[in-house]
């Protein structure tokens, strides 16, 4: 079976005015179709950029990214992105917005509408298909962004810290919401996340990264039962896998302070 | 606030606008009266309306007197050539400023043009505009456009330049092609911006049509305004110069309307 998202000797090296940074040195990564794969890092490790790539809006520098076989060269609808800010139309209705791919591949428009009643029903927002973006919270405009994404019916899921911009009551709704959804329409994820207990409850596997430039630094199958609930957060389980992991990160982030001072001296 | 205290709060700040305008006329008025002033350099505001009404509304007769039954048709004609030149420039304003503001070739290869023929006065391009045009409308309408054109290309640059980069991927991940992006994503997000070169340029359009009138054609507002002065009446200049001021402010009024209708999404922000 070909892998759903293959990541091979991955580099990135951004030119700046500043001289070069290396935000990726030598990734190799694989999902397999049907995944909920999170990575998490410090901030500045370039998980975000890895995800970019996977996406088609950067190249990469040496190696490559390919998803079902085919090699990533732009982007397209097979792999959907929901960004860390929501990034909807302003301009557009909800409904519009979430009808905006399908319609752009010419899809008929009575068809593409009974799609959006469907998948707004999913994610919780039917009933508000004629409001504007600017009218709805931050959580209401990530549901929205989900929505146009499931509506691609797309290969692979790319998500930028979703959810890393809202309050924490809201970003535990969107987490349960988004379990609740995946549990149902399935399909390769790659979440980016800093935040572990986020990762450990939505994930089959977490990937830690390293400080920049970033690498894969260990890969933790999360073995817990799935349809998961908040209960879970209090799981013994939970909390070993959460002590493991932040040992992890709390390394990575003393060694990202000590190259910082050392750059800076 | 209730809606009857807004109104009534709106037709305060109305009535405030309008006592120094009122004050003022009401002066003037005395003063010409009194003989402080000559009323053959700046004739009673009750000497000016009663020439307008007659500019606007008496028989023409044999068509002797330019000044009699002649406004309506003076008024189209200047905002024929305003709405003809100012549809131009928008026709060709906004599609080059989207390309400039969007492609990094159009920006290098007809930014600096724009850039070096900007700072040329509108005023400076008239003997260019009646040597090629002639004394015809075509010279009028041409300043006007080109007058117009500056604000909306420079404006629709910067609307098309600053559209936010998740926006754009947004549209290529879910398949936009390049021209669904471009009229879908960066025309609506260039929009607003589009609408403030627009008023600028209609602005700019009611001074070229008044300079064109008074050099290059033989009708209109401005044309009357010059013939007006050097047959000495002064009472038809001025019912002209707030004529001209009116005309200015309803056309704005109307494309701020559009706007409105346009960019609802701008103010939709409900509690």
């Amino acid at each position: 079976m070909t892998d759903a998202v293959a990541i091979r000797g991955l580099r990135k090296v951004f030119e700046g005015r500043a001289g070069a940074v290396e935000a990726l040195a030598a990734i190799d990564m694989t999902l397999a179709e049907g995944e909920f794969a999170c990575i998490l890092g410090p901030s500045g490790c370039g998980k975000s950029t890895l995800l970019n790539v996977i996406a088609g809006f950067e190249a990469p520098t040496e190696g490559s990214a390919s998803v079902f076989g085919a090699p990533v060269s732009a982007p397209g609808p097979d792999r959907a992105v929901v960004f860390q800010e929501a990034s909807l139309f302003p301009w557009l209705s909800v409904r519009d917005n979430v009808t905006f791919g399908p319609r752009m591949l010419g899809r008929p428009k009575d068809e593409t509408d009974a799609l959006a009643r469907r998948f707004l029903d999913l994610v919780g927002l039917s009933g508000f298909e004629h409001h504007l973006p600017d009218q709805l919270s931050g959580g209401m405009k990530q549901r929205v962004g989900i929505a146009r994404c499931l509506i691609l019916n797309p290969r692979v899921y790319l998500m930028d810290e979703p959810f890393g911009a809202l309050d924490a009551q809201t970003r535990m709704q969107m987490q349960e919401l988004l379990t609740h959804v995946w549990d149902q329409a399935r399909g390769t994820v790659l979440f980016i996340t800093h935040d572990i207990d986020e990762a450990i409850f939505l994930a089959d596997t977490v990937y830690v990264m390293t400080a920049r430039p970033g690498r894969m630094r260990s890969r933790i199958a999360i073995e817990l039962p799935r349809p998961r609930s908040i209960d879970l957060l209090t799981d013994p389980r939970f909390n070993a896998l959460r002590a493991d992991i932040l040992r992890q990160i709390r390394e990575e982030a003393i060694k990202a302070m000590a190259e910082e001072e050392r750059a800076r001296r | 606030m209730t809606a009857a205290v807004r109104r009534r709060a709106g037709l305060r700040e109305l009535g405030l606008g309008l006592a120094l305008p009122f004050v003022l006329v009401v002066i003037w008025e005395a003063a010409g009266r009194a003989g402080v002033v000559p009323q053959g350099i700046l004739p009673a505001p009750s000497l000016v309306a009663a020439a307008w009404r007659d500019w606007a509304f008496a028989d023409p007769g044999l068509g002797l007197n330019p000044y009699l039954g002649t406004w309506g048709e003076t008024v189209l004609f200047s905002a024929r050539r305003v709405f003809t030149g100012f549809v131009c420039a928008i026709l060709i304003g906004v599609p080059m400023g989207i390309m400039i503001g969007w492609n990094r070739m159009v920006a290098g290869a007809v930014d600096p043009l724009i850039q070096s023929l900007r700072p040329i006065p509108i005023t400076a391009w008239l003997p260019f505009a009646i040597a090629v045009f002639g004394i015809r409308d075509a010279g009028a309408v041409f300043l006007i456009a080109l007058g117009a054109f500056f604000p909306i290309v420079v404006n629709a640059t910067a609307g098309a330049r600053d559209v936010p980069r998740n926006l754009i991927r947004a549209a290529r991940m879910m398949g936009a092609n390049e021209r669904q992006l471009l009229l879908r994503v960066v025309l609506p997000a260039a929009l607003p911006n589009i609408f403030t070169g627009m008023r600028l340029g209609l602005g700019i359009a009611w001074t070229a049509v008044i300079v064109a009138e008074i050099v290059a054609v033989k009708s209109g507002l401005g044309y009357v305004l010059w013939d007006a002065y050097y047959v000495g009446r002064m009472d038809v200049v001025i019912a002209d110069m707030v004529s001209i001021g009116i005309a200015g402010f309803l056309s704005d009024r109307v494309l701020v309307a559009v706007q409105l209708r346009v960019l609802h999404w701008k103010q939709a922000v409900r509690a």
